[in-house]
């Protein structure tokens, strides 16, 4: 047998024995797509034809229109008109104490010291981190409180900043949660499930609504790097679960180079770097063609985003542009790329760029012991940046649009966790009560809502669940909860499970 | 996927094929009464290629009909009559058919008078097998004697002219009802089909009581919590809307529950004319919000409800963002990207088409000066704009007074002044200035 060598007018044709079995593939499909313009295949063409254009979409009868039930699924949203754009979120990690920031409890004063009383615990159980303690002896905030603004909220001592922008605010009381530990807990926030798996809040909005930027991640993740790191955070409380993998948040690095590997190398000027990846796209458009795995899809786009974000990102992230006012206002370790305010400022960045869902995370609330010395330096490190970032997007007229939300995953024990003393006590894990706020659009600004109890043990008055807040959050974006849905391994999911009222007394 | 489609192809045929044993059986049955008359005697003969052309197309037709039962939509409880028949029927041709071969003459004496019953039996089962096909395909009432009767209503022109239980509640209560509650079913040993039957009511006594809807058993069992034992639709087929649960209680406490009346004749119609017009999808009527989603923020009616997508879509092929808020009314949500280059004069015939959508408007730091923002004044149910960043000054104003929506503008970085801003001060519907980086010293 003489040698030939095989010629073929395809663009790809790879000539080694490793892709013989892709050559193959390639050839039989040739095969059948020629031979499908024979008289059978014709006959049969023109039926799927005919059933086409009686308006169904699937030529088959076999279960496909998973597809298209999802597309018309999403081409409703937005279920309701929209009064939030954008979303910030700053995640406090570890679970800030409501007593030392924003429930105000002044009559647990005279309470000091004794123990918590059986009609108050209702024989909840505890942790097992203070369930064997002999006495659960009540302690009140070590830190004053004040009213502030035209609605006269009362606000610790710890949150200056905070104070002075709390008429933009609108600070609920009354979140309760189900799960009692950090990642049960904060899973439950970020996902609405307790257990791992499902996609987050983000990615929820990334899939439901699309982008508004083509150039950068619709869902972007900033961690301080100032934190105290001492309940961990995982990848996937931004990850996209079963949804498709480009609407996973994009975590930017804590330092100069938030994200890595965009400057191009040295000795390769970039030019044809365009040609290779669409020709690389060719590549995967193919791959998908024989194998019609969606992953193959997502890796083309994050293909072309990571493209479009080596221009984009050191733009955004460019910070010389930025007037000495604006970095004295976010405060000390603004200039430093990957502390809180210096995340705060990045938002704010982004924000300006249409980016939908920026999430910040700032860990370190999570006070069993010593919490008087502990909470003063979280607050610290926060308070100024947080009123910050609120009182730059509202100048900049962005508070009309983005909504701006603070909290972490539960609250804490009215009870001191191990020795109180005169100037040092714990708090436990509580999920009962804890405080957050929103603030910005279609939110009641200078307003609060809910009650807690004279122990901020038990809510009194409108409760407010973590799936009804993430209703809410839906409601503010357009969307209305119970309707977007994702059917995965036989089952419907959504971020609220079977759960969730939106809030509506909180709604301007 | 192809051989799912042969299968659902062919088994299309079995409409078609259908009635040829349908003719060939009957004719057979003709042959055989006509044969007892002296002057048609030969058609005897012909009886038996008629049978065995009825049983061979019989049989084709079962096959076809089993490959057309696989499709799944229909409702199995007839499908099984329909199948159970027609296979007796392919078998009685062929026994039939057999008996006229002189298969069975060898063994026993096969009398004229059990072939004659037999083609009466045929005949009947021919009937009970085709009607059970017309329902599968045409649904049970399609023809049934109350077709003799039944008499078709008019939608009327107007909803004041509308008559409350014939028009606007029978028609709801027998799309959401009468599957259980039909002469068929009778769930509960009520019938949902006249306001007599409504009156009768079911084992529990009538479920209307005139004036009172709290006590009317319809009308609570259709408000109860969804997951209540006795919330009506159950097994969770899709309930009443909030709306029609509204009508419902309106036609009861307003209109005694009673047949026959106008809405026009009813005290206090005019706020329900809406709702009315809604339910019944008269033209140019709106849908309306649901009643009690305190969440629902009441939109703007002026908001033309469709827009020129084609238009939409060119906005976007030159370089705008163009976001869709809401689809009904069509809510535009507009970015011009910040330094664009997009001259607004490019863009302009497209933005004047689609302007009474616009709700959300973003020109921000695009150069632009008052002339090339003209097209604001067509944009009149804007809410929010946000000019920030361009050389436009106090002449703006101009261009705002008449956007009687506006809500809040967005004037940053601007050359507006304090004459300006003190003009958008008493602007009737804007709430939010912001006039950051600019001369102004009041804000609003």
């Amino acid at each position: 047998m003489s040698f030939m060598p095989h010629s073929h007018d395809e663009e790809f044709r790879l000539n080694t024995p490793d892709a013989e079995a892709f050559n193959r593939k390639l050839d039989r499909r040739r095969f059948l797509l020629k031979t499908s313009l024979g008289l059978g295949a014709l006959a049969t063409g023109s039926l799927l034809g005919m059933k086409g254009l009686s308006g169904d979409k699937s030529p088959s009868l076999l279960p496909t229109d998973v597809n298209s039930t999802e597309e018309a699924m999403l081409a409703a949203i937005p279920h309701i008109a929209p009064r939030a754009k954008r979303v910030v979120y700053l995640f406090m990690a570890g679970g800030p104490s409501q007593f030392e920031t924003f429930d105000y409890k002044p009559a647990l004063l005279n309470l000091a010291g004794q123990d918590l009383p059986d009609s108050i615990r209702k024989g909840q159980r505890l942790t097992g981190m203070s369930a064997s303690q002999a006495t659960l002896p009540v302690v009140p905030s070590i830190y004053k409180f004040q009213q502030y603004g035209q609605s006269r909220t009362w606000v610790s001592e710890l949150l200056p900043h905070t104070a002075r922008v709390i008429d933009d605010l609108c600070l609920i009381k009354s979140l309760h949660s189900e799960a009692i530990n950090h990642d049960p807990a904060i899973t439950f926030f970020q996902t609405g499930n307790q257990l791992a798996g499902r996609p987050s809040i983000g990615s929820w909005i990334s899939y439901g609504l699309g982008s508004d930027n083509q150039n950068l991640p619709t869902f972007i993740v900033l961690v301080s790097k100032n934190a105290q790191l001492d309940q961990p955070l995982y990848a996937r409380l931004w990850g996209n679960g079963f949804l498709p993998t480009r609407h996973q948040g994009v975590q930017f690095r804590s330092g100069k180079d938030p994200v890595l590997f965009l400057n191009n190398p040295d000795g390769y000027d970039g030019t044809d770097r365009k040609e290779m990846l669409d020709y690389l796209s060719k590549l995967n458009q193919l791959q998908n063609d024989l194998y019609g795995d969606p992953e193959i899809e997502n890796r083309i786009a994050q293909y072309e985003m990571a493209f479009r974000m080596q221009t984009s990102v050191p733009n955004v992230v460019d910070m010389s542009n930025e007037p000495q006012e604006v970095f004295d206002m976010y405060g000390p370790g603004s200039r430093d790329p990957g502390t809180y305010a210096a995340n705060c400022l990045l938002a704010r960045k982004l924000l300006e760029k249409d980016v939908k869902f920026v999430q910040l995370y700032h860990q370190g609330w999570d006070q069993h012991a010593g919490l008087p010395k502990n909470i003063a330096r979280q607050c610290r490190d926060t308070d100024q940046a947080t009123a910050a970032l609120v009182k730059d997007l509202k100048r900049r007229g962005l508070l009309e649009d983005t909504l701006v939300v603070w909290g972490g995953e539960f609250g804490r024990t009215v009870y001191s966790q191990g020795k109180l003393t005169a100037t040092d006590y714990g708090r436990d894990h509580h999920p009962r009560c804890f405080s957050m706020w929103m603030a910005g659009a279609g939110v009641k600004p200078g307003f609060s809502y809910g009650e807690t109890d004279d122990f901020s043990y038990n809510i009194v008055k409108d409760p407010v669940h973590v799936h009804d807040f993430q209703a809410t959050l839906m409601h503010l974006m357009g969307i209305d909860h119970e309707r977007l849905i994702y059917k995965f391994q036989g089952r419907r999911f959504r971020l609220t499970d079977v759960h969730g009222k939106v809030v509506s007394a909180v709604l301007a | 996927m192809i051989f799912t489609d042969i299968i659902t192809f062919l088994g299309r045929f079995h409409p078609l094929v259908v009635h040829l044993p349908i003719g060939f059986l009957l004719m057979a049955a003709v042959f055989n009464v006509l044969s007892y008359f002296p002057n048609y005697r030969f058609l005897k003969d012909a009886m038996s290629f008629t049978l065995l052309a009825g049983f061979l197309s019989a049989l084709a037709a079962c096959i076809l009909g089993y490959l057309l039962s696989q499709s799944g939509e229909y409702d199995p409880e007839v499908l099984s009559q329909h199948r159970l028949s027609g296979i007796l029927l392919a078998i009685l041709g062929g026994i039939l058919w057999s008996m006229t071969t002189g298969f069975y003459s060898r063994f026993m004496m096969i009398s004229r008078k059990i072939v004659t019953a037999l083609c009466i039996l045929l005949v009947i089962l021919t009937a009970y097998t085709g009607h059970q096909g017309g329902t599968l395909t045409h649904g049970s009432d399609y023809l049934s004697l109350e077709t003799l009767t039944y008499q078709v209503r008019e939608k009327p022109a107007k909803a004041e002219d509308a008559l409350i239980f014939e028009d606007v509640i029978l028609p709801m209560l027998e799309r959401r009802c009468q599957g259980c509650h039909q002469k068929g079913k009778r769930k509960g040993r009520l019938i949902v089909g006249s306001y007599a039957q409504l009156m009768k009511g079911g084992k529990h006594g009538p479920v209307l009581e005139p004036g009172k809807p709290e006590e009317s058993e319809l009308y609570r069992r259709i408000t109860l919590d969804p997951g209540h034992e006795d919330f009506m639709p159950t097994d969770g087929k899709t309930p009443l809307t909030k709306l029609e649960t509204e009508m419902i209680r309106w036609w009861i406490e307003n209109a005694d529950a009673s047949e026959g009346r106008k809405l026009l004749d009813v005290k206090g119609y005019e706020k329900m004319t809406p709702l009315v017009a809604s339910l019944l999808k008269l033209p140019g009527a709106r849908p309306l919000p649901e009643i009690g989603t305190t969440t629902m923020r009441a939109v703007n009616a002026a908001i033309p409800p469709k827009t020129d997508m084609a238009a939409v879509n060119i906005l976007r092929q030159k370089g705008l963002t163009v976001r869709v808020m809401l689809h009904d009314p069509v809510m535009l949500d507009v970015t011009m990207p910040a330094k664009s280059g997009v001259a607004m004069r490019d863009i302009e015939k497209e933005l004047s088409i689609v302007a009474g959508n616009v709700i959300w408007l973003n020109v921000s730091d695009n150069n632009l000066t008052e002339k090339d923002l003209e097209i604001l004044k067509q944009m009149n149910n804007l809410e929010k704009l946000r000019l920030e960043k361009n050389p436009v000054g106090d002449n703006i104003v101009d261009l705002l007074e008449p956007l009687q929506y506006l809500e809040s503008v967005n004037l940053n970085e601007t050359l507006l002044t304090n004459s300006g801003m003190s003009r958008l001060r008493s602007h009737s519907s804007l709430r939010r200035v912001y006039s950051w980086k600019t001369s102004v010293t009041e804000t609003k």
